[in-house]
């Protein structure tokens, strides 16, 4: 058989295996968006596209409409997971995100099941591009309407990340499995998906040129402390209003979209290092990350 | 997967198979060459008696529009003369959502251009229900009555128009039914 007959028999393969495990998830007004059975009784799809946290009714491969709560959601990634009990559906087969290479060829799956194919653009985050987390996977394929929470399938059919718009018709990005993976061991660990937090309110701040040589900052910018809530993690640790935050642990903070992408919820109890500037001088702070409280 | 991937000899097998429909020198879409003596295209295409048909080759011929139904937008014309070649068609029910499809036409113009995707989904897209082979694949004005065919260049749709960036393509099967009702 020739290549190119036997690459479409992998893709046509690829979107039956891959569609087993794949739900239509009616979370919002008109459009349905898609959802992986991630693991058993765990349905994973895009935050955005469920509105209501009670009856959510999803459909399986095999037509049965069943009903669904959510039992988790982290909207710094835009990924939550539903809980339902659905016997019978298949588990996908998630793939270690870690192998996917920028060219690999990938397929973006839709509830029907429906199809698009493309390859990995980019990995990561550009300079510029701000997004919800690290290691994103940059698409060059068309997510249709309706795709979004829907996998993103290598062409054996193996689960390497979950696809979103993001909420945006430019972009076509696929949460990692391994970040969605973390959320839902999170969820499993302590019943509940965590919302990471200091307790700081923070604004962009400029860094004037002879600060930055001082210190051997590469980063034109970083964050101002603008308030500190009293009894939070950040106040515990010591920082006052006027510190400039640079970096927490490994990572550079530019702007507040940084801290909030820092603060993800498996880093709940971890203690990081605060790298601040204080009055012009640096300043090592530890942090340990609290969990905000929740509503109710 | 060491088997060498040959797009460029199923873009030529394609073009064999598929006509360019004009009128006057004005490029009105494309056509397949099928059944043998026949070239079917979209009713769209189509909107006069006669047109003019070219090939691959250049020659010019002269083709009478048979059968015509719009509401179908499916069109069969007759082509005089013989000895010119016709497309195979896929084995029915072969199309599978994820399979590689490829469309030749003349997109803006553009003679004898490929796209190629993957068939995205199968049927209705609105209340009609009218069912579809939804590709993912980029169509532009020209491509409408030109084949989409699988991996080893068997037409398996007539492409009819573009859903942003999603091909519509009647199913073949469709275009058989059409055919064998015109009676011709």
């Amino acid at each position: 058989m020739d290549g190119l007959q036997s690459l479409s028999n992998d893709l046509a393969a690829a979107v039956e295996r891959g569609g087993r495990a794949v739900f239509s998830v009616a979370g919002r007004p008109r459009l349905a968006s898609t959802g992986v059975h991630w693991r058993p009784g765990l349905v994973v799809t895009a935050d955005h596209t469920v509105h209501a946290d009670e009856d959510v009714t999803i459909t399986g491969p095999d037509g049965r409409a069943l009903t669904a709560r959510v039992a988790g959601r982290d909207p710094t990634i835009d990924i939550a997971v539903l809980k339902v009990d659905a016997p019978g559906v298949p588990v996908a087969d998630v793939a270690d995100s870690q192998a996917v290479r920028v060219g690999h060829i990938v397929l973006a799956l839709g509830a029907g099941p429906r199809a698009s194919w493309g390859v990995v653009s980019s990995i990561g985050e550009g300079r510029r591009a701000r997004g919800p987390a690290p290691e994103l996977l940059h698409l060059d394929l068309t997510l249709y309407p309706g795709f979004s929470g829907g996998p993103l399938v290598d062409t054996q059919g193996r689960v390497v990340g979950i696809n979103t718009s993001g909420a945006s018709r430019h972009w076509h990005l696929a949460i990692p499995a391994s970040a969605v993976n973390r959320v839902v061991d999170e969820l499993m660990r302590r019943g509940h998906i965590p919302r990471a937090y200091l307790g700081v309110s923070t604004q962009p701040v400029r860094l004037p040129e002879p600060l930055r040589q001082r210190h051997g900052l590469d980063q034109p910018t970083a964050v101002i402390v603008v308030e500190v809530q009293p009894g939070s993690p950040a106040a515990a640790a010591g920082l006052l209003i006027g510190d400039v935050i640079v970096s927490l642990g490994a990572n550079r903070i530019t702007d507040p979209t940084d801290l909030k992408a820092t603060l993800r919820p498996e880093r709940v109890g971890e203690s990081i290092t605060a790298s601040v500037l204080r009055g012009g001088e640096a300043k090592e702070l530890q942090v340990t990350v609290g969990e905000r409280p929740r509503r109710g | 997967m060491s088997a060498v991937i040959d797009i460029a000899a199923l873009a030529e097998q394609l073009r064999r198979v598929t006509v360019e429909v004009t009128d006057g020198g004005e490029l009105l879409g494309s056509g397949v060459l099928w059944p043998p003596g026949f070239v079917v295209t979209n009713a769209h295409v189509v909107r006069r008696r006669e047109v003019a048909l070219r090939l691959v080759d250049g020659r010019l011929v002269q083709a009478r529009v048979l059968a015509r139904d719009p509401d179908a937008d499916l069109a069969l014309l007759g082509v005089p003369g013989t000895g010119l070649p016709s497309a195979t068609l896929a084995e029915p029910g072969s199309v599978r959502i994820g399979s590689f499809v490829a469309a030749v036409g003349h997109p803006l113009g553009v003679r004898g251009a490929l796209t190629t995707g993957i068939v995205c989904a199968m049927g209705p897209i609105d209340r009609s229900g009218r069912p579809w082979i939804q590709a993912d694949l980029r169509l532009a004005p020209g491509n409408s009555g030109g084949p989409l065919a699988d991996a080893a260049g068997h037409v398996v749709g007539l492409n009819s128009r573009a859903a942003g960036p999603l091909a519509l393509a009647v199913p073949m099967d469709q275009v058989k039914h059409f055919v064998r009702d015109a009676r011709v």
